[in-house]
């Protein structure tokens, strides 16, 4: 049972633990901008401002699936944190993501629907790569478990650098930050899908992105395998390097990010599948 | 027994017949009656069958089956000569001359012709209870048809006489009876392709007819080289039995050349796709529940002999690209029907790959494949029909009024393509997928699974793209009515739609014990092995695999049951807005997003092409 | 629980120009930039009226820009607030008379602060949004419109259809 404890406590707080990091995030991002920045509880002054709005909805379709896009999200995070299965855990959050599209679509509202595009391509982008170092991980240690890393002799840092690059490479596109915030563009299509969202709906999607930020950041803490230390320090680093990729670098459009996606993160990862394959037999 | 299994193949016979005899109100009764009896049979054949069953027919039927051999190949003659297409022609010469060759040399076949396994059974109950669904549907389609009372007879009975076309197919041993079943199948597509007559339907026919001759071209000349190695007669039994002998890998790779171009794999993808000015009862019948899963049976009849070989090797690196090509090309179309018939394809080379791979997982997962997209693309079509008579339009982009003016079909429709993304297809199967030919492959062929697994990555993402395009066109809502009323349709369509329903939730929700109890023994009697299957607590083991089974539930409930709700949910005391378009108070109507892929597709057709010609190259070597 | 003192730390602000020369427009986004930082202040500069509390308006209401304005409005949650920047929004400025301008903004909403000066400084425009916040957080939830070119909200079945609050353009008398 006291195995089950930790994990349990993570997914309760996790909400909690993703509206930190926004929050520190944004004082980083203020930082690097030679600004001062918002004290650290602004999320959750944020969440608890929009509680507090009159309710209101473009129809009860579009509410309904952003509802549940926060709630299958937690639950992807929730199956990751007990040990599950990779790819089950990616499916998950790929269905979670597909709500979060559907009711992009389901509004007659052009921002929302090109939102809702730049989404499903980006989740184009950023899924084979990450199916593709699940499948690393699975010949390394021998299961698709998230548990089992923890198993694993060495952080898999070691083991798979390549794969820890091509992660690098995705991962502001699954955070939605510059260069490849093209989903979220919000001075193109002002915020894309999360536009017609408004108060206590809005909360949804407001926390389903700190969610996102646990669900990423957990991933990056998988390199670092059973050593805690190391997978903290690489959880910084990766912190550190989004945040500054995000202040310096310009949006591209999404032919470019598709492009680079395929082109490169996804030959790095095919890369590091091969060497995996010849380094074990 | 063998009164079933004949029954199978002599009841769809006579009624086709009679269909064209006897008046409206009687032939609608007879349809609906031979359905019910069919899928009974096949059902209890399917449950009761364990052991191969082995049969012959009398030995004048030999000579009746090469003289119908012949007529038939006189008959496509007739028709190259009346259409002038010297395509079909020159595959006709080439195919009597073949067959006129084989006749001198071939033995005398012995008493066993038919051979009636689990995989035949299984599909047996696969054809059947689809055929059984489409025919009653076809009876309300046809009504609204334009033609004459006579045609729509016609197309009945053409309809029936194919199902026991499609179980001979399944039940034969011998191959040169199985060419014949074959080429007859060729027919059904030619003429039901054909049927409205128009321009379109007469050349989209007479490409079906000879890109198919070129497969059953193909069974010939593996029967040839099956006499010249001394295999003995020409069975499938026979070549299992010849697995390792040398020049086995030439017959082998010809069969599945034929599977091939019976699938629609690239290049040979144009007449699947021209087939679908067909009336949409033969869209789902022929080409994607009944007649294109002859080609995965076929590889799956194959996969002990093909397993590990060279040629397995070329087929799985064919499939892969056919499966992310195939993708691609869907996501630039707009016609509903053929975005469907480029996601037939897709999914046909995933199972056709997993029956190349031949482990056990992969035939149990190649099985279930084939069963629930049997049943969720006939859905599909068939709501496409209902678009097409009830809604009149046939093109994806206007499906975005169809959440308000039609619910319950946006429903279904959804409801099916959903089963496409779900489980037991989505994870599992990519999963399973990945694992067996890492487990497999990774022995002697490293590069080409880690080729497999990217493709089957990428595939799958760009599926997911195609069915966030169809699945936000359906559920697109102006927002200015509330209440969902669901609209009024004929009750035969309701009636078979209620049907497809209910099988497609029910196997869902019960897939665990379906793979368990009824596709893990078809496998293990197709490869001959035993393959341990378990259910323990709450996780299902096969073979060396588990799977948990409460979170795929949970996924279960959270994606579908989430859009289904989403129809019908509504937030009372909240206020409704507009959405914001800068405040401009214009309304918007949307269309969806396309790639042309016409610059890549000449590509597609170039690599196809290339890795045909590999197969037949690395067989002779 | 009262949440009413979370609205003045969390202010979040929808910036529209109805038809200005764009000097007020450069002087609230100079407020964002790191000299005055009112990101501070939990300001986010949201492009969104569903999800912001403060419409900063700019410019003054021309015949083609005031029903977007109006719009805009409606489509804002409640509690909120208008801060008319400068003296054209409040007054009509240096525009006043012209033959498309109608003058300041609130002949068709109602504004809670005035912040006056031509090319209103960063500073100014800081001290009103603060003073707005004070008004906002004693704020109801009721339900606010405009004040020309409104209609009525149809209630329906329990819940208020606001989709068409933005009315049609009324007549005034002696035009």
């Amino acid at each position: 049972m006291n195995g089950l404890l930790v994990p349990v406590l993570l997914i309760l707080f996790a909400p909690l633990l993703g509206g930190l990091a926004y929050g520190f995030e944004r004082i980083i991002r203020a930082r690097m901008q030679r600004r001062t920045g918002p004290p650290l509880l602004q999320p959750f002054y944020d969440f608890l401002k929009l509680a507090d709005k009159r309710k209101m909805i473009v129809h009860s379709t579009h509410a309904f699936l952003g509802i549940m896009h926060f709630l299958s999200l937690w639950f992807a995070l929730a199956v990751l944190f007990l040990g599950g299965d990779l790819i089950l855990v990616i499916f998950l959050h790929l269905l979670s993501t597909s709500l979060l599209i559907l009711s992009g679509y389901s509004t007659r509202s052009i921002f929302s629907h090109l939102g809702a595009n730049r989404t499903a391509i980006s989740v184009l982008a950023y899924e084979p790569v990450l199916i593709l170092i699940a499948v690393s991980v699975f010949i390394l240690t021998g299961s698709f478990d998230s548990a089992s890393i923890f198993s694993y002799s060495q952080p898999l840092l070691f083991k798979m650098p390549l794969a820890f690059v091509a992660l690098l490479m995705i991962l502001p596109i699954k955070l939605k930050k510059s260069p490849f915030d093209v989903a979220e563009a919000h001075q193109e299509i002002t915020g894309g899908v999360e536009l017609e969202f408004s108060g206590i709906f809005f909360e949804a999607i407001y926390t389903a992105k700190w969610l996102d930020y646990v669900f990423c950041y957990t991933l990056v803490y998988l390199f670092g395998a059973n050593n805690p230390f190391m997978g903290l320090a690489l959880v910084i680093f990766a912190f550190l390097y989004v945040n500054a990729l995000d202040n310096s670098s310009a949006r591209v459009n999404y032919k470019q990010m598709l492009r680079f996606s395929l082109m490169v993160a996804l030959p790095v990862a095919f890369i590091n599948l091969l060497i995996t394959i010849l380094h074990l037999s | 027994m063998y009164l079933f299994v004949i029954s199978l193949f002599i009841v769809p016979v006579i009624v086709s017949g009679l269909i064209l005899l006897l008046p409206k109100a009687m032939s609608r009764m007879l349809v609906i009656a031979t359905s019910v009896i069919l899928s009974g049979i096949s059902l209890y054949l399917f449950i009761a069958l364990n052991e191969p069953y082995y049969f012959g027919i009398p030995h004048y039927m030999n000579d009746i089956i090469t003289a119908a051999d012949i007529l038939l190949l006189l008959f496509f003659g007739w028709i190259a000569i009346r259409r002038k297409s010297w395509l079909v022609g020159i595959m006709t010469v080439l195919q009597l001359g073949a067959l006129s060759y084989l006749i001198t040399i071939m033995p005398v076949a012995d008493g066993r012709q038919f051979m009636v396994d689990k995989l035949s059974t299984f599909m047996f109950l696969l054809i059947n209870v689809i055929s059984s669904i489409i025919a009653i549907y076809s009876l309300q389609y046809i009504d609204d048809e334009n033609c004459s009372v006579f045609r729509k007879k016609y197309f009945l009975s053409i309809l029936f006489w194919f199902i026991a076309v499609m179980n001979l197919v399944v039940s034969s041993d011998n191959l040169e009876y199985f060419f014949l079943f074959f080429e007859l199948t060729t027919l059904a597509s030619f003429l039901l392709i054909g049927f409205r007559k128009d321009e379109p339907s007469v050349k989209n026919a007479l490409t079906a007819l000879w890109m198919n001759q070129i497969g059953g071209l193909a069974i010939l000349v593996a029967i040839f080289f099956n006499m010249y190695y001394g295999y003995g007669s020409a069975t499938f039994t026979n070549l299992l039995a010849h697995s390792s002998a040398p020049g086995i890998l030439l017959p082998l790779a010809l069969l599945s050349v034929a599977a091939l171009i019976k699938g629609a794999q690239m290049p040979f993808s144009k007449w699947l796709l021209g087939a679908m000015v067909a009336p949409t009862p033969v869209s789902a019948l022929l080409h994607s529940s009944t007649m294109v899963k002859i080609a995965p049976f076929i590889i799956l009849r194959l996969s002990p002999a093909l397993k590990d070989t060279p040629v397995a090797s070329v087929v799985i690196a064919l499939t892969g690209f056919v499966f992310v090509a195939a993708a691609i090309a869907a996501l630039s179309q707009d016609n509903f029907k053929r975005i469907l018939a480029h996601s037939t394809i897709a999914l046909l080379a995933l199972m056709i790959m997993m029956g190349a791979v031949g482990s056990p997982v992969t035939i149990v997962a190649a099985l279930t494949l084939i069963f629930f997209h049997g049943i969720s693309k006939c859905m599909l079509f068939l709501n496409a029909g209902i678009l097409e008579k009830l809604f009149h339009f046939k093109q994806a982009s206007d499906m975005d009024k169809l959440a308000e003016t039609g619910p319950f079909t946006s429903l279904v429709i959804t409801i099916g393509f959903m089963s496409l993304l779900l489980p037991p297809f989505g994870a599992f199967i990519g999963k399973w997928f990945s694992i067996e030919t890492m487990g497999t492959l990774a022995l002697h062929q490293k590069l080409l699974g880690a080729l497999v697994v990217t493709s089957i990555a990428c595939g799958g993402a760009l599926l997911s793209l195609l069915y966030f395009k169809v699945l936000g066109l359906l559920i697109a809502r102006t927002g200015n009515q509330d209440v969902v009323k669901f609209e009024k349709s004929k009750p035969l369509y309701n009636g078979t739609m209620y049907i497809l329903l209910a099988l497609i939730i029910g196997s869902v929700l019960s897939f665990p014990f379906l793979m368990s109890n009824y596709f893990a023994p078809v496998a293990s009697q197709t490869l001959g092995l035993s393959i341990a299957v378990a259910i323990e607590g709450w996780k299902l083991h096969i073979a060396s695999m588990t799977l948990s089974i409460v979170p795929l539930l949970i996924a279960f409930f959270l994606l579908p049951v989430t859009i289904l709700l989403g129809m019908f949910v509504r937030f009372k005391n909240v206020d409704r807005v507009k959405e914001y378009m800068c405040g401009e108070k214009i309304s918007y109507s949307f269309s969806s997003f396309y790639f042309s892929t016409d610059k890549a597709t000449p590509y597609f057709s170039i690599i196809g092409i290339l890795f045909f010609v590999a197969l037949l190259v690395i067989a002779v070597l | 629980m009262k949440l009413n003192s979370f609205r003045k730390k969390s202010p979040w602000i929808l910036h529209y120009n109805a038809g200005g020369c764009n000097g007020c427009d450069i002087e609230i986004l100079a407020c964002l930039a790191p000299k005055y930082d009112i990101e501070r202040f939990g300001m986010i500069n949201t492009g969104n009226p569903k999800q912001s509390d403060i419409l900063l308006v700019t410019g003054p209401v021309t015949k083609r820009s005031r029903e977007r304005l109006v719009e805009i409005y409606a489509q804002m949650p409640e509690p909120k607030v208008v801060v008319s920047c400068g003296s054209c929004a409040s007054t009509g400025g240096i525009f006043r008379g012209m033959y498309n301008c109608e003058g300041g903004i609130d002949q068709y909403i109602p504004v809670d602060v005035y912040v006056c000066g031509c090319g209103a400084r960063p500073e100014q425009i800081i001290d009103g949004v603060v003073q707005a916040l004070a008004i906002l957080e004693k704020k109801t939830k009721e339900l606010e419109q405009s004040v020309r070119l409104k209609k009525e909200p149809v209630m329906e079945g329990g819940q208020l259809n606001r989709r068409n609050i933005a009315g049609e353009i009324i007549k005034l008398p002696g035009q």
